[in-house]
């Protein structure tokens, strides 16, 4: 287990400040954040890199604030695998091993079995400069985890490949992550990252952690404005309390308070997903908006409508597919009726 | 200076077009060279010429002709090499072999050379010593008055020679701030032996050792440093096997460069230490007194010597590399 305590930091022009962070055995959380929100600096704290300026941090209960990172045996790998190029592959994999309590023999054998387990062992003597971008992150996840590090770092390390081999790559981590019941920080800027891995999610920005949970809960029904805007739930509405009742209040939207203080803003979050859009002729029922579709545009896997509703402040986004859309023929300009129903949550700040 | 910049190796397809018009001009070099030493001083100027319109002659549906500005500059740029490569080749070919078999002979120019080569060395080391660990410090922080460490370090190449060997005087002569005291404590002495010699040789010598340290430690990402440290190495153990593997070449570089330096050096010796002879020393005695064709034979047989060492060292350090940048986000 590892966890934060407090810990702020400032290098260069980077800066972490006050983050407290738990992660379990097992567990897999992934920070995201804008760039420049202090991920890597976050990371390289962890690993022990640079030390923080306040705060501790705890390995398994015992405080390695100071210790250095040859002491702490965390793994790392970084978005350009800064593999050691003037080792081969199978050097550079083994290049741990020697600080490692194993006979010479055993080295090899490890070498040769994470090798397999990465699908790398035709370029166990190849050199790093004759490796695809795959291949090179396979090798450098096989170099820090031939060591068995109690906890894996990885800084973007699906940034700098192509979608194909990134996705492959994704599953193979998410197969070694349960296989071998490792512990991964996983830092990204990638949205579709974040919702492929699941696990727990920590928002960082400015060097801040603004929110974390469980990725469920977090795509979908995310604590503050803050990370419902960064996750992609682009309809938020500041909402007013109803006067004697648990209930907030937006134009036509209504959504109970969740016992959330009177005195605070309150904001209604209604995620694109999870809207239907029904022809406009239905009769009306709670949080069943009535407006135009003013603009439609094709994303590929979805289309994302926006509509104009009558009483409510900003358009609503809605995400749907293309059959949808022929059999309401829905065009700019057509009316239309978007269903929340109750998937919305409120926001108190 | 042989440290060759990412952005050449970048712009690597536009060289090799332009390969052969460079090269034509390189193989005429040489041509051009015993030209003028024959002193065929209209031919020598015709030989670029003619050479190169004959290549754009023979050549006049080349897809990718060169850019005139920059076959402009490359012949200015074959002026110069001229003007660099004239007197040292002229040097070598006009000075007769039994001459310098016989300077060869001479007890003289044999103890000088050794003061030279031996003091040189040490100078190297020494710098090496105290200037890589600078250099890597420099590669590595940022902290306020970096600048101005590194316009100590490049000072010596401005101050004028003999200034230098003054000033280094009033310091490590028997007068000196250091060095009253090492003669009265110890009896050591720099005005004029070896190690005085070796005192102006470092002075003169370091900006090199440090400045291309640096840049070979700045083309070593650190983040390469901290995965070796994740991996279990030590600060030093990661600089043994990660660092100093990538760099050996610009580290030998620098060791070459601070060598032939510290071999040039003349005008601080003579203020400093006049005796033991060292080789310009000595080369400077007999031009004074015996006039530049008795020089001769001993001028062409140092720069023999010199260039051997130094070309053959330049061959091992400027072997082709891989240059890691740091490419952080």
């Amino acid at each position: 287990m590892i966890r934060l305590e407090g810990v702020s930091c400032e290098w260069a022009e980077f800066a972490i400040r006050d983050i407290t962070l738990e992660v379990r055995n097992g567990d897999y959380l992934t920070i995201v954040g804008p760039t420049g929100a202090g991920k890597t600096l976050l990371l390289e704290l962890i690993l022990g890199i640079h030390y923080p300026d306040k705060g501790r941090i705890l390995l398994d209960g015992v405080d390695v604030t100071h210790m250095p990172p040859e002491k702490r045996g965390i793994g790392m790998v970084y978005q350009d695998y800064l593999l050691f190029p003037h080792l081969d592959v199978a050097r550079n994999m083994a290049f741990g091993l020697r600080y490692r309590q194993t006979p010479g023999n055993e080295n090899e054998s490890r070498v040769q079995r994470m090798a397999r387990l990465l699908g790398i062992e035709h370029l166990l003597h190849r050199y790093p400069a004759t490796l695809s971008g795959g291949e090179k992150q396979r090798v450098a996840i096989g170099r820090a985890l031939v060591t068995e590090p109690r906890l894996l770092l990885l800084d973007e390390p699906l940034s700098a490949l192509d979608w194909r081999n990134a996705r492959r790559l994704r599953a193979e981590i998410q197969d070694l992550h349960r296989a071998k019941k490792l512990t991964i920080i996983h830092v990204t800027h990638d949205l579709a990252e974040v919702r492929a891995f699941g696990g727990q999610i920590a928002l960082i920005d400015e060097g801040m952690l603004k929110a974390q949970g469980s990725a469920e809960d977090m795509l979908r029904r995310p604590p503050t404005v803050f990370a419902a805007n960064f996750f992609g739930c682009v309809n938020v509405y500041e909402a007013q309390c109803i006067e004697d009742s648990a209930l907030v209040q937006s134009g036509p939207l209504k959504a109970q308070r969740d016992g959330a203080e009177a005195s605070s803003r309150f904001f209604i979050v209604v995620h694109p997903d999870e809207v239907t859009l029904l022809p406009s002729t239905l009769e009306e029922r709670p949080n069943r908006l009535r407006g135009t579709a003013s603009s439609l545009t094709d994303e590929g896997s979805y289309v994302s409508v926006v509509i104009d509703v009558n009483g409510l402040e900003g358009a609503v986004v809605v995400h749907t597919n293309r059959h949808t859309v022929s059999l309401l023929s829905l065009a700019p300009g057509s009316p239309v009726v978007a269903d929340v129903g109750e998937n919305l949550h409120v926001v108190a700040e | 200076m042989n440290v060759e910049s990412p952005i050449d190796r970048s712009a690597g397809h536009r060289r090799f077009n332009l390969n052969q018009t460079f090269t034509t001009l390189l193989i005429l070099l040489p041509f051009t060279c015993v030209c003028f030493l024959l002193r065929r001083f209209v031919l020598a100027a015709l030989f670029p010429v003619v050479g190169f319109l004959l290549l754009v002659l023979a050549r006049p549906a080349r897809r990718h002709r060169p850019d005139a500005l920059l076959v402009a500059f490359a012949l200015v740029g074959f002026v110069l090499l001229l003007f660099l490569l004239l007197p040292i080749l002229n040097l070598l070919l006009t000075t007769d072999g039994s001459r310098i078999l016989a300077v060869v002979r001479d007890k003289s120019v044999d103890a000088a050379l050794g003061v030279t080569l031996g003091a040189a060395m040490i100078s190297t080391i020494v710098a090496l010593a105290a200037g890589v660990p600078l250099g890597y410090v420099l590669a590595r922080e940022r902290f306020p008055g970096k600048a101005i460490v590194e316009g100590i370090i490049d000072m010596p190449v401005a101050v004028p020679q003999t200034i230098a060997g003054i000033a280094l005087l009033f310091i490590f002569g028997r007068g000196g701030v250091l060095g009253a005291p090492l003669y009265t404590h110890f009896g050591a002495q720099l005005s004029d032996t070896l190690w005085g010699i070796v005192v102006a040789m470092l002075f003169v010598s370091t900006p090199f050792v440090v400045n291309l340290s640096r840049d070979g430690f700045m083309s070593v990402d650190p983040r390469m440093e901290y995965v070796a440290r994740s991996l279990g190495a030590s600060p030093v153990g990661a600089c043994l096997r990660v660092t100093l593997p990538l760099t050996w070449r610009s580290l030998l570089s620098a060791a070459i460069m601070a060598w032939a330096r510290a071999t040039s050096e003349f005008g601080s010796i003579i203020v400093i230490a006049y005796y033991p002879k060292s080789i310009n020393t000595l080369m400077f005695e007999w031009y004074n007194f015996f006039g530049y064709a008795h020089a001769k034979p001993l001028a062409a047989l140092v720069l023999l010597i010199v260039l051997a060492i130094f070309i053959t060292l330049r061959t091992v350090a400027g072997a082709r590399r891989t240059v890691h940048t740091r490419n952080q986000t």
